[in-house]
């Protein structure tokens, strides 16, 4: 084993309960970043499934002919938003609408003509479903001639907007705080163990040692603190996972949904050794010789 | 190997070494003497670059102190070995570890390591503390494990400063001893010490310092 890696260890061992306390701070840090970013990425998921549901439908007045429908497709396809428009004539709405009342159609036997007018669905390309191209779009197709009435989710499309940006920036934010907070902790353990060592690094600089020499140990030793800390909370999360979820979501249908991102939670303990290794360096600062 | 051109250091409005002039040729034995506070530790730490001249230059081998940065300062310090005068052991590694540590700074390989320092402790009759710890030695051993390291990465210089202070008579006439057979084997050496007995009959030359300055230069 090298010197440094065989240093770093004695020196875990000999301070292992500030190390200890390092380490588990840092997974409780990690734990929060892994909780924050599994909330944003299945809000992601869900908002990047919306443009698939979404249409809008435009009602067209009775003056207008199969033909001019036709047509005002074919205009309206041009924009490049659009991924499809399905048009519906009065005969498929009523259709539709004795199929989904099902036995009770017998409500419509009443009626001399088909009162349901036709209707174009527009669908869109996901990239274009936000709430201020939505409107621009709708807003141009109310003023087309030929048409009665536009409906959309406008008020669902606003809420669900809002809500992942608004979990995305505080993610962010929290996010930020705990990675500057485990740069912190790690900062602080390795400051305090260079404090502690202070005699021997001066011993080892008049000795000859390079920077590097130096600083290996404390890296070393940073990292490990921060990669443990990072096992520890995976180890946290996955307990979790089948230890609760599981169960809980063959119960609970909602639960079912969420998504559970294994992957990244394998990439905790990378992610505190490169935190560790990052406020070892920034603890050491700049090593100097006279 | 060693030069000093008009060398002057102070501290604050303390003048530690004014307009110090002085060559040391490659294996010779030098010892530099005076009362305490003469300002033989500062010449001593300007050799291995622990503080830098404030006026004129010190050359070592190929080093010249205005030119020396954050690299080349390791590599120079790699190049001589030093007595310090406060030990500078290491309290929680055995007498081993502390010696294999200069060798560990020149990157020299474990499996290398072993015997070149139990060939430098048994130099300095002390192989039979490899285990021991810096707090289990007396005064004289602890000084011999800082010879030790010292030389153990085979260095061009060797700097001793008062490697004899508080130790008895037969303790230091074995380091100095010791330092002869260093001597011997073509190593550059300079001793800073106020006790002349070590000096005395050695035919070397005695570098004299008070109040600063290098006021005689004598044969021992």
């Amino acid at each position: 084993m090298s010197y440094s890696v065989r240093v770093a260890f004695q020196s875990l061992w000999h301070e292992k309960w500030i190390n200890f306390l390092s380490m588990v701070t840092i997974a409780m840090g990690l734990l929060m970043i892994a909780l924050v970013s599994s909330s944003i990425y299945n809000v992601e998921l869900f908002a990047r499934k919306l443009p698939e549901k979404f249409f809008v439908v435009a009602y067209l007045n009775d003056q207008v002919s199969e033909q001019d429908a036709r047509e005002m497709i074919a205009s309206l396809k041009e924009q490049k938003i659009i991924e499809k428009i399905t048009y519906i004539s009065k005969d498929d709405a009523l259709k539709e609408l004795r199929a989904s009342l099902k036995d009770a159609d017998y409500i419509l036997e009443g009626l001399n003509e088909n009162p349901l007018p036709a209707s174009i669905e527009i669908r869109f390309k996901k990239e274009a479903v936000g709430p201020n191209t939505i409107k621009q779009f709708v807003d141009s197709l109310r003023k087309m001639r030929g048409i009665d009435d536009v409906q959309y989710g406008e008020k669902f499309l606003l809420s669900i907007h809002s809500i992942k940006a608004g979990i995305e920036t505080v993610g962010l934010v929290l996010t930020g705080v705990m990675v500057s907070g485990i740069i912190f902790i790690c900062y602080s353990t390795v400051k305090l163990l260079f404090y502690r060592r202070r005699e021997e690094v001066e011993t080892l600089k008049l000795l000859g040692a390079t920077r590097g020499f130096i600083r290996a140990p404390f890296v070393i030793e940073g990292g490990i603190i921060g990669a443990v800390g990072g096992l520890l909370s995976a180890v946290i999360v996955f307990g979790f996972y089948y230890g609760l979820f599981l169960k809980l979501s063959a119960a609970i249908p909602l639960i079912r949904s969420v998504i559970f991102p294994t992957q990244f939670f394998l990439l905790l303990p990378v992610v505190g050794l490169g935190l560790g290794i990052t406020g070892s360096v920034i603890a050491m600062g700049r090593i100097r010789f006279s | 190997m060693i030069e000093f051109r008009e060398v002057s250091k102070f501290y604050d409005t303390v003048t530690a070494l004014r307009s110090i002039n002085l060559t040391i040729e490659k294996g010779e034995m030098v010892f530099l003497t005076g009362p305490s506070g003469a300002g033989k530790t500062t010449f001593l730490k300007l050799i291995y670059a622990a503080e830098f001249p404030d006026n004129g230059k010190v050359m070592v081998s190929q080093w010249e102190s205005d030119k020396l940065n954050g690299s080349s300062i390791p590599k120079l310090r790699r190049n001589i070995g030093v007595v310090f005068q406060d030990f500078r052991l290491l309290s929680n590694r055995n007498v081993f570890d502390n010696v294999a540590l200069a060798l560990r700074v020149r990157k020299v390989s474990e499996k290398e390591i072993k015997p070149i320092v139990l060939d430098a402790l048994k130099m300095v009759n002390l192989r039979h503390k490899t285990d021991g710890y810096p707090s289990e030695l007396s005064g004289g051993e602890q000084q011999r494990v800082v010879i030790a390291r010292a030389i153990v990465g085979d260095p061009a210089i060797l700097l001793a400063d008062e490697p004899t202070g508080n130790l008895d008579p037969d303790t230091a006439a074995g380091i100095i001893r010791i330092f002869k057979d260093i001597n011997a084997r073509g190593v550059t050496m300079l001793i800073a010490t106020h006790n002349p007995l070590l000096f005395r009959d050695t035919g070397k030359r005695v570098l004299r310092l008070d109040n600063a300055a290098l006021i005689r230069e004598e044969q021992g």
